[in-house]
Parts: structure tokens; C-alpha cells; sequence
């Protein structure tokens, strides 16, 4: 059989949440994983709403870093980070703790809050 | 009442802002409704911080903040927060306040949406130079928006969610080939 070809995040790829929500925080044995991409083709890349797996409940996520190399002049992280976000849009967590790249700014999308909750940008 | 909260910087910052001038005059075109002021506007009024804060004013927003952000911070110049009574009159203020701008702006400077539409309590607009975030009072206070904004990195939210340190047998391995690189989580 063949596999496509691996992106940067993609259903059941483990990540990383970096907001300070308990349900980001609280630890569990099991990490939150990816189970929906909200995208036509099935990758994540930074700036993509995700489902994700956290503790047995379904959130919704937005994509903040990722491990895969992006665009020249685009930062790439060592973890892929993601911010929990509720259904209507606003993030769940109040801070964030790891830094946010630029790019979510011209990027299509509802990123001016998760901006607004953010420590310091690259 | 607005008040003009400059982030403090160990750094020098800018200039301490004037107080507030007089409130521009009413806008050249048609919009009788929009009058603000009562002085006559020769110059074409430019969609800038002050034409902004009068509009939220004759809105009745409670609690304009304007926070001016110093250039390290390449986000923005001014970033604005307002509260409203109920959700109908965010979304009022939203719209009219987008409504203003197509009317007003010159050059095209296309980020115009207003974010937050599906929901009740937080709405968005990011202008080019500005982002003006329209709460309810609830919402303000559970995300101490203004809090983050001027104290940057000493925040005291921050300082509470960091107690998670690395494990002690940690070893940061900068190899190019390392296979498992996982984040460790405490």
C-alpha cells in the first residue's frame, strides 16, 4: 500500500499545547493527539484549526509552530505547538507561553486573538 | 475614561502622548448621524487613533483603553480595548466602526474583518497600525488583556503558569540526526 506523503500535522500526530488552560496542562497518560485536520488536504501547517484528542474530549486547536520546515524566512519550532480554541473562536487558555510566529497576521483567519494572548512573537 | 497606558520599558520609550486634542471635526461626506463635535473639518479626517477614540466615545463604550506599543513589538502601534453592555451593542460597535473605515480609508490596506462574529462576548478589528478588541466586562477580566499588554514579559499570569521546569535528566542533544526528539512534559 501506499502512504501520502507525511506533512506537518496530520491526524494522530502528537502535540504539544502551549496556552495556560487546565485542560492543556492537567497531565494525562495519554498525549493530545490530532484526529481531524480542517483542511482540504489532510495537513496542518501554522495557522490551520485542527480536532484534537485531549484527556477524552474533542477540541478544537489552532496550529502555532511546527517541527516541519515552512516558507524561507518562516520559523520552524521543535515542537508542534498548538493553542486550544472553543468552537466559536475564542482560546480557551489566557496566556501563552512560547513565542508566535509573525506570519498569523497575514494569514487568512481569526488569529487577532490568540495574538492578543501571546507572550512575545518571532 | 480614557486613560493612555504607555508599556513600561526599561529602555527609553517615546515621548510621554499629549493629552487628547479636541475631537475632530464631522466627517466631510453625507452621515449626518456621524457628527462629532461641532467644529467644521477642513482636512480630510484621516482614520487614525483619534478619530478611532471619538467614534468609540459617541458609541458610549465603556472603558476605552489605548495602550501604545513601542516598536520592539512589531505588531502593532496602538492596541485598544473596549467593553459594551450586551452583545448587541459589540456587534454595533463592530460594524459601525468597519463602517467608518471603508468609508475613510485611503490607501487600501486590505485587513479588514471583523473577527468573532460566532461569538457573544469577544469581537476583534485589526487595522493595519491598530487592533481594537471589544469585550464584555466578564470576558475583559478573565483575560486581562491590558495587564499582558503593559507589563510584557512580568505579568503576573505569566508568572504562574511557568513552575513547569525540565525533568533533571534532560539533556538538550543538538544533533542533526537525533530520531526522537520529543518534547518531554513534566
Amino acid at each position: 500500500s501506499v502512504t501520502g506523503t507525511c506533512g506537518a500535522i496530520q491526524k494522530l500526530t502528537r502535540v504539544r499545547v502551549v496556552d495556560n488552560s487546565t485542560l492543556g496542562n492537567t497531565p494525562y497518560h495519554r498525549p493530545p493527539k490530532c484526529i481531524h485536520v480542517y483542511n482540504k488536504s489532510g495537513v496542518g501547517k501554522v495557522g490551520d484549526t485542527i480536532l484534537l484528542a485531549i484527556k477524552g474530549e474533542k477540541k478544537k486547536a489552532l496550529i502555532v509552530g511546527q517541527k516541519m520546515p515552512g516558507p524561507t524566512m518562516t520559523p520552524k519550532f521543535d515542537s508542534n505547538n498548538v493553542v486550544l480554541i472553543e468552537d466559536n473562536g475564542n482560546p480557551v487558555g489566557t496566556r501563552i507561553k512560547t513565542p508566535i510566529p509573525y506570519i498569523l497576521r497575514q494569514r487568512e483567519g481569526q488569529f487577532s486573538k490568540v495574538l492578543a494572548i501571546a507572550r512575545n512573537f518571532v | 475614561m480614557w486613560r493612555v497606558l504607555r508599556a513600561l520599558r526599561a529602555v527609553a520609550g517615546g515621548a510621554l502622548r499629549p493629552g487628547l486634542p479636541a475631537l475632530p471635526g464631522a466627517p466631510r461626506r453625507g452621515w449626518a448621524a456621524a457628527a462629532v463635535g461641532g467644529r467644521a473639518d477642513t482636512a480630510f479626517p484621516k482614520f487614525n487613533i483619534d478619530f478611532v477614540i471619538a467614534l468609540l466615545r459617541q458609541e458610549n463604550a465603556k472603558d476605552i483603553c489605548a495602550i501604545q506599543l513601542p516598536p520592539e513589538i512589531n505588531y502593532c502601534n496602538y492596541f485598544i480595548i473596549v467593553s459594551g453592555s450586551s452583545t448587541r451593542h459589540l456587534h454595533a460597535m463592530a460594524h459601525y466602526m468597519l463602517k467608518m473605515y471603508k468609508h475613510h480609508k485611503e490607501e487600501s490596506d486590505p485587513h479588514t474583518v471583523i473577527e468573532g462574529k460566532e461569538t457573544d462576548d469577544w469581537l476583534c478589528i485589526d487595522f493595519g497600525s491598530m487592533v481594537v478588541h471589544f469585550m464584555l466586562p466578564e470576558t475583559r477580566e478573565t483575560y486581562e488583556l491590558e495587564k499582558l499588554w503593559t507589563l510584557r514579559s512580568y505579568d503576573d499570569q505569566l508568572a504562574q503558569i511557568t513552575p513547569q521546569s525540565l525533568p533533571e535528566d534532560f539533556i538538550f542533544e543538538l544533533t542533526p540526526n537525533s530520531s526522537d526528539h520529543l518534547e518531554t512534559r513534566t
